[in-house]
């Protein structure tokens, strides 16, 4: 197959794409752009799924990927509503402001 | 026998007992949304949460997923998407104890709360979603029961919309949650990448095949991704700084529901993917190293961890949720002891273990419920004296909290010398330090545990208490705990044997 003479491409994007969800959830400070970047990560495994599904020939990874999907938007839904009663409560949506139960 | 003429997705029943409760309860707020009869929420979670107990106990009485002349055999659904068999059917029965034990709970605990059909209805909706994680058997299957798991329980800790601690708790769970299961299924997908398929058996046998010859460092950091998944969902090292947080700002059923359950929930994945999946041989030799080995490692930290971490704490709540993180090194002893040939003892053990902990673990939680019900503050201090006013539930907590010392004769410590001999007899280095760890380590909870013992029989009130009032569900609930925290143990013949065979039948 052509595409699977070059699944490391993808896998090398995927990484990348990976990495730099990890980086901003790591550095970023509001809790909006911590979503952007864990949607970020869920993305670069659904890259993944779908570069190796047509390397292995099945679609069993695609149809995960929509899976993926799904469930990815289900998060923010919930994610999103957290965030909101966040923002009544403490009237900012810094990650780093509630700090009420460090001891 | 009459299981055999069912059709054979009835094999899921406890699930989708829990599902149709969960829904039923959205029928009920849809006919009468603004008087929020707490009696009938309450009781028909506690009733669904019953009912899929009694069935997942029938199919194991009946010999569902045993082998022999008895038994009926592992029902496979869908392709082989879903199993039930004795594991599975045993953690079903740990989450509907603990369901039923937290819906009664909630009765009392919840009863100024607005949202009151919402809460019982996200509490069952997580225990469909962990129920299904007991039957899972492919990753796909896996991480959605773990979503439905973790959807609801974000929403339920945050569930007291003003209070800043739960909030927060919310908050923090929700981020380490959405991290742990974007990097779960990053996992995924590499170990996808490395063999081609997602259902369990298929990985083990493309393994087998050496489809994944070439691959080893791919499906090595899966692997490794797909145990930060579940390191997240038992509250373990690394994945485990949610948990106190979490568990303190949560109301404190929900903290039992999640310690104790949720908990159990992530173990049966962990045990069903690493048993199943990787086969120790084929797996060591492709990535040239034992996965075993990264479980020792974590049970030893996680169990040092959370102990230490307990042991410092002035408040009650956050005491039990590291000791709650301790506990989940304890039961990783059973992934880090499986050998080649065998483990099913201490496997088993572990299952065993994660059964008395649901009881003794969820009551410890409901006392800390009451306490908040009284109002009677949150550090050691505040339970000073408690036992005059209330003895019996003051008498429970002494069980719940010296059974998970691990003092015999209660449930906690036969649990544990299962663990300990079960380390011993697999006879490795590593696993010499992992049985010492544990004693060291349940040496050292005794302190922080009769610290708590001592404050509420022992020591003097600091404040004056009128007579404190009696909650029937919250009593009702406790007092069952307690008693099977006991009672477990004469009954422990069977269920040991229960668990080492369903482990047996696994491995």
């Amino acid at each position: 197959m052509s595409v699977a003479a070059g699944v490391e491409y993808y896998v090398l994007l995927s990484m990348g794409l990976f990495c730099i969800g990890l980086f901003g959830i790591l550095t970023r400070r509001n809790a909006l752009m911590f979503l952007m970047s864990v949607e970020l990560m869920l993305n670069a495994a659904n890259i993944n799924l779908i570069a190796f599904a047509f390397y292995h020939g099945n679609l069993t990874g695609q149809v995960f990927a929509l899976f993926t999907m799904a469930l990815a938007a289900a998060e923010v839904a919930v994610g999103l509503g957290i965030i909101l009663v966040l923002y009544r409560n403490f009237r900012d949506v810094d990650v780093t402001v509630p700090t009420t139960m460090r001891w | 026998m009459a299981v055999f003429d069912l059709p054979g997705w009835t094999g899921l029943a406890p699930a989708l007992i829990l599902a149709a409760t969960a829904l039923a309860l959205f029928v009920v707020d849809s006919i009468s949304p603004r008087s929020a009869n707490r009696a009938l929420l309450a009781g028909v979670s506690a009733t669904g949460a019953l009912a899929s107990l009694a069935v997942a106990v029938w199919f194991i009485a009946a010999g569902v997923g045993q082998g022999g002349i008895d038994g009926l055999g592992v029902i496979d659904l869908f392709d082989g998407q879903f199993v039930v068999d004795a594991m599975a059917l045993y953690f079903m029965i740990v989450v509907a104890v603990v369901t039923a034990l937290v819906s009664v709970a909630s009765y009392d605990y919840m009863a100024d709360h607005t949202y009151q059909a919402e809460y019982y209805s996200l509490l069952i909706l997580a225990a469909t979603g962990m129920s299904t994680m007991a039957a899972a058997n492919s990753l796909v299957t896996i991480f959605i029961a773990l979503e439905l798991t973790s959807l609801p329980s974000y929403a339920l800790v945050a569930i007291l919309k003003d209070n800043r601690g739960s909030v927060e708790a919310g908050l923090k769970y929700f981020l380490i949650g959405a991290l742990s299961s974007a990097i779960f299924v990053y996992g995924v997908s590499l170990v996808y990448g490395a063999t081609g398929h997602l259902q369990l058996d298929a990985i083990a046998v493309a393994l087998e095949e050496d489809v994944a010859d070439g691959f080893g460092g791919l499906l090595g950091l899966g692997i490794l991704m797909l145990i930060g998944g579940f390191a997240f969902k038992t509250a373990s090292v690394p994945f485990h700084f949610w948990a106190p947080e979490a568990y303190e700002g949560a109301p404190a059923p929900i903290s039992a529901f999640l310690s104790s359950a949720s908990k159990a929930a992530g173990f049966v994945i962990a045990f069903r993917v690493f048993t199943t999946a990787f086969p120790l041989e084929v797996t060591g030799e492709l990535i040239g190293l034992d996965w075993t080995l990264a479980f020792v490692i974590l049970a030893i930290v996680t169990m040092t961890v959370g102990n230490f971490a307990a042991a410092t704490q002035d408040k009650v709540k956050r005491m039990l949720a590291y000791s709650s993180i301790g506990h989940a090194g304890y039961a990783l002893i059973g992934l880090a002891g499986l050998t080649v040939d065998g483990g099913e003892l201490v496997m088993g053990a572990a299952m065993m273990h994660l059964l008395v902990y649901g009881f003794m673990n969820t009551g410890a939680f409901l006392f800390v419920a009451l306490a908040e019900y009284w109002g009677v503050g949150r550090t050691f201090e505040d339970y000073n004296g408690l036992a005059n006013q209330a003895p019996v539930a003051c008498f429970a907590l002494g069980i719940f909290l010296f059974s998970l010392a691990g003092i015999p004769p209660l449930g906690g410590f036969w649990s544990k010398y299962f663990l300990f001999t079960g380390a011993i007899s697999v006879g490795t280095t590593s696993m010499l330090l992992v049985a010492a760890a544990l004693v060291v380590n349940s040496a050292l909870s005794l302190y922080y545990y009769s610290r708590l013992v001592k404050a509420v029989w022992i020591e003097e009130s600091v404040v004056d208490r009128d007579t404190l009032a009696q909650p029937t569900g919250l009593y009702a609930a406790i007092v069952f705990a307690a008693v099977m925290t006991v009672v477990l143990l004469p009954a422990f013949g069977p269920v040991s044997e229960t668990a080492i065979d369903a482990a047996a039948a696994v491995i």
